[in-house]
This record gives structure tokens, C-alpha cells and sequence, in this order.
């Protein structure tokens, strides 16, 4: 029911966010001279910046993968997950304006934040699908399961977005503990290592944090050319469905009092 | 049949609480997400911002809400927008409602005249598709012709009114709101607008918040004055 009523009330504010999204994107990148190429400059500055840490300073070995493809693996879902949460938690705050006379599904504003790190990501995978051409990486059947992957990470990310956003209009502290907060998450996420050679104890606790199972599983499906774990696929969506519901609703029931508190 | 209501107030009350956010605790937001508040009485730091408002607004009809400033005038047009709830009673409103208040709030100063009327009309209800109909009409009321492709961050602010207001005139809402903005640019223009307004009258329900008797006069149906939250009669 939830589910249907959210995508109503989306189509009939298609225009809306389609808007929105696209003035996002032009914004971004006017008075800019390199334009576009700034959304490859991260994940692959990021990476030079890994292997020459990793792999020249440290000498860290990944098995047979070759580290450009094991860091930028891990870089593609991370900033997507990251630069969705930055753009989406300031999103209702940063239209008070909007939000005190006007009516319109306020969803609409972190979902755009989200729907242009999406951008980002398709650019990033493509790039990403260049380098597992040029590198020649053998793959199997069970790369089908990255797309699976993939609408988990959205999901995970659309969950998060949705909760922090919502919670940032009542209390600024959460725009104040974003950067920190993401720096930790990103330190509690297998981009930078993997969690193969930890105690289970430790693994455990990694994989409270949903990211740990996708990305590891992104890697697994991808490089190994192995399957999921099926016990751990249905735990994990399981968990982030409901995660889904949960605050989708809470962000419609506190969306009411959005004009009042802004 | 009966002239169709668009609006109906009945018995409507609102509160607003004083204090700064920050200083209530998350508990008590919690909890009030769970628990609906039964709205009957006042907290220490909250007051009535309406009380006991009763209107009803027929398509066609035009009413002018006047009264000093903070009587609550901005309120109502918040609760019809269905941007805030009321705390008591009944609110009906049938219709799209385009909220036509600090025209360009929606305008991003980056952007082109252009490209801003897609955003202003997407923002004020309009599809895309309307909009695409629209805007050669609405450039040229706005007779900004040619500064339309420049960033609207360049335009003096007789100009982003101007197209603020063209957008938002040419919206098909049922219901149009309006808060002070009859004051558009030079006198010329103003006409321009009022007689604007005054075409669209007949096929609209239209409710207007001006400081100027004068204005609510000539173009109101029926004038309310608000004071303290409260609808004096007469």
C-alpha cells in the first residue's frame, strides 16, 4: 500500500522532480570550466591517491585483482552512497522558502539530491565498465548479480537520505555531523580493504553496516565470478526493505509539521 | 446546482508554538510522532495564531483579507496551500491551489530568465507541457524579451518580479493566493498585472492579503479584517 501510494503521489509530481533534478545538474556545473570532467576527477583521484598508499608505500596484494579495478570497485557504490547523502540532507532545509508556501511532495527534494548522485554513478560505471574491458577481467554468469547489488545500495541509500533529511529540519546538528559521519562510514566500509582476511568477530560487526555486503559482494560476483551467499542476500533485503518502509513513513508523518518547524 | 465552494473554513484554530526548537527534546518529538496531539489546549510557550475562523469562497469570488501585521492573514493562506494543518476544525479545499507569494521564490540566481520560468511554473503546479505552451506568452508579458536568456542573478528586482509574476499568472490553478504582490515594478506594469488579475476573476477563487484597503476594495468581493487571530465583524 505504502509502496503504490508513494509512487502516485511521485507521478503526479513527475514534472516536479524532473525539474528539479535538472536544474541540479545545470547548476553544478555553470561558471565551471572543466565541466563535466569533475565527476571522473574524484573516484580517480581517490584511487591514485589508494594505490600509491597501498600499493607503493605499504605493498598491500589483493589476490589476482589488479588494484585500479579493486579501488575503483569500491569506489563506484561509496560515492555514490556519499555524495547522495551530502546533497540529499541540506535539501529541505536549503528550501524553507519553498517548503512554508508551497505544497508538493517534500520527498521530492532529497530524491533529487539522490537522483543526481545517480548521474555521477552511471558515469562512474560506465568508466568503471571501461576498465573491466581494458583489464580483461573474466566474467561469469553471476555478474547478474550486481544489478541486485545495485538497487540494494539505492534502496540502503534512499533510506538513509530520506531519515536524515527529514530529521535535519527539526535539528540542525545532523547537517553539523554529516561530514564527520560520512568520513566514519567510510572507514567502516570495505572501499579502501576487504574483509577477507578479518576475525569473524570483527566481520560481524562490519557487516552491521549494509555496505560491507554489497560492496564485498559487488567485488565477489564481479572478480571471483562466485555468487552471493543466499542467507545473507535475503537478511540483507530483508533488513533494507523494511529499513524503506520505516522511513518513508516517518518522514511523511514529521513532512506534516515541515512548514511549522523549518 | 449551487455555485460550487473551492474553500470552506469551519471553526478553524491554529497554534504556533513561540520557543526555538532546539530547546524541546527529542523525546517529546517522538513522541508526538506517535501520539496525535488533541489540539484542545495551550501549552506555556504556545498562542492561538487563529482562532474561530470561519469563510467559505465561491469560483469567481475574490476575498481580501486585511489586518495588522502577525493577525494571522499569512496563516490562512498556509493552511489553505495545505502547507501547515490546522490544530481544530475543518478546512476543505477543492481544487489546485497555486500559492502566488514572494514571486521568484523559487528562482535560482544561476540560471536563465528561461530556464527559471520552467522552474517557477514546475514549482507553482504547472506540467511541463503547459509550461512549454505558455512561455512565449509568458516572456512576453513579462516584457523581458531580451534578457531572457541572461542569468536572472543580472536582473534588477523590478525584473524578477516581473517575471515572477508572469509565471505565476499564468498558472491554471483553481485557487490563487496572494500575498502582497500586487506591487510589481512601475506603474505601468502594476496596471498591467491588475488587469491581468482582474481577467482571470470570473474562472478562479481567488484570496488576496493586501495592507491597501484601496486594493482590497476594488478588487474584493468581500473584505475580512483579522485581528489577533480573530475575524471582526463588520
Amino acid at each position: 500500500m505504502t509502496t503504490m501510494a508513494f509512487f502516485r503521489r511521485l507521478y503526479e509530481y513527475r514534472d516536479l522532480l524532473l525539474v528539479f533534478v535538472w536544474r541540479e545538474f545545470l547548476v553544478r556545473y555553470r561558471q565551471t570550466l572543466l565541466g563535466l570532467v569533475w565527476v571522473l576527477a574524484q573516484p580517480l583521484s581517490m584511487m591514485a591517491l589508494f594505490i600509491f598508499i597501498f600499493s607503493y608505500v605499504l605493498k598491500i596484494k589483493f589476490g589476482s585483482v589488479p588494484p585500479v579495478l579493486f579501488y575503483f570497485s569500491g569506489l563506484v557504490p561509496w560515492l555514490f552512497f556519499s555524495t547522495a547523502l551530502n546533497y540529499a540532507i541540506p535539501s529541505l532545509t536549503n528550501h524553507h522558502v519553498l517548503i512554508t508556501k508551497i505544497y508538493f511532495p517534500y520527498e521530492i527534494l532529497p530524491l533529487s539530491g539522490i537522483s543526481l548522485a545517480f548521474i555521477d554513478y552511471l558515469i562512474h560505471m560506465i568508466f568503471f565498465m571501461l576498465l573491466l574491458v581494458l583489464y580483461k577481467v573474466h566474467l561469469t554468469w553471476n555478474v547478474l548479480w550486481y544489478p541486485v547489488l545495485a538497487l540494494q545500495l539505492l534502496l540502503f541509500t534512499f533510506s538513509i537520505a530520506l531519515f536524515l533529511s527529514g530529521l535535519n529540519v527539526y535539528y540542525r546538528d545532523v547537517k553539523m555531523a554529516t561530514g564527520f559521519l560520512i568520513q566514519l562510514w567510510f572507514f567502516a566500509s570495505p572501499v579502501m580493504y576487504s574483509i577477507d582476511n578479518l576475525d569473524m568477530k570483527i566481520k560481524i560487526l562490519l557487516f552491521a553496516n549494509p555496505l560491507t555486503f554489497i560492496i564485498e559482494n559487488m567485488r565477489r560476483c564481479l572478480f571471483e565470478g562466485r555468487g552471493v551467499i543466499m542467507d545473507q542476500m535475503v537478511l540483507v533485503t530483508v533488513f533494507i526493505v523494511l529499513l524503506c518502509w520505516a522511513s518513508y513513513k516517518y518522514f511523511l508523518r514529521i513532512g506534516r509539521a515541515f512548514a511549522d518547524v523549518i | 446546482m449551487s455555485s460550487e465552494y473551492l474553500i470552506e473554513f469551519v471553526d478553524v484554530w491554529k497554534k504556533y508554538a513561540m520557543h526555538h526548537l532546539h530547546h524541546r527534546s527529542l523525546r517529546e518529538d517522538i513522541v508526538s510522532i506517535f501520539k496525535k496531539d488533541s489540539g484542545e489546549t495551550l501549552k506555556n510557550t504556545e498562542f492561538w495564531a487563529l482562532q474561530r475562523i470561519n469563510l467559505s469562497v465561491r469560483r469567481g469570488e475574490c476575498i481580501g483579507l486585511y489586518g495588522p501585521n502577525g493577525s494571522g492573514k499569512s496563516t490562512i493562506l498556509k493552511i489553505i496551500a495545505a502547507v501547515t494543518r490546522p490544530s481544530r476544525g475543518d478546512v476543505t479545499v477543492r481544487g489546485r491551489v497555486a500559492p502566488l507569494i514572494e514571486l521568484g521564490a523559487g528562482f535560482h540566481p544561476d540560471l536563465s530568465g528561461r530556464e527559471n520560468i520552467y522552474l517557477n511554473g514546475a514549482i507553482v503546479g504547472m506540467s511541463l507541457k503547459e509550461i512549454k505552451n505558455k512561455i512565449d506568452e509568458i516572456i512576453e508579458f513579462s516584457e523581458l524579451s531580451d534578457f531572457i536568456e541572461m542569468p536572472v542573478k543580472k536582473y534588477s528586482s523590478g525584473m524578477y518580479l516581473r517575471l515572477g509574476f508572469s509565471v505565476a499568472v499564468h498558472s491554471s490553478a483553481d485557487i490563487l493566493l496572494m500575498d502582497e504582490i500586487l506591487a510589481v515594478g512601475d506603474a505601468r506594469f502594476q496596471k498591467k498585472c491588475l488587469d491581468k488579475i482582474r481577467q482571470l476573476k470570473p474562472n478562479r477563487c481567488m484570496v488576496l492579503v493586501s495592507h491597501s484597503l484601496q486594493m482590497l476594495s476594488d478588487f474584493a468581493d468581500a473584505i475580512i479584517y483579522i485581528e489577533k487571530g480573530q475575524i471582526k465583524e463588520g
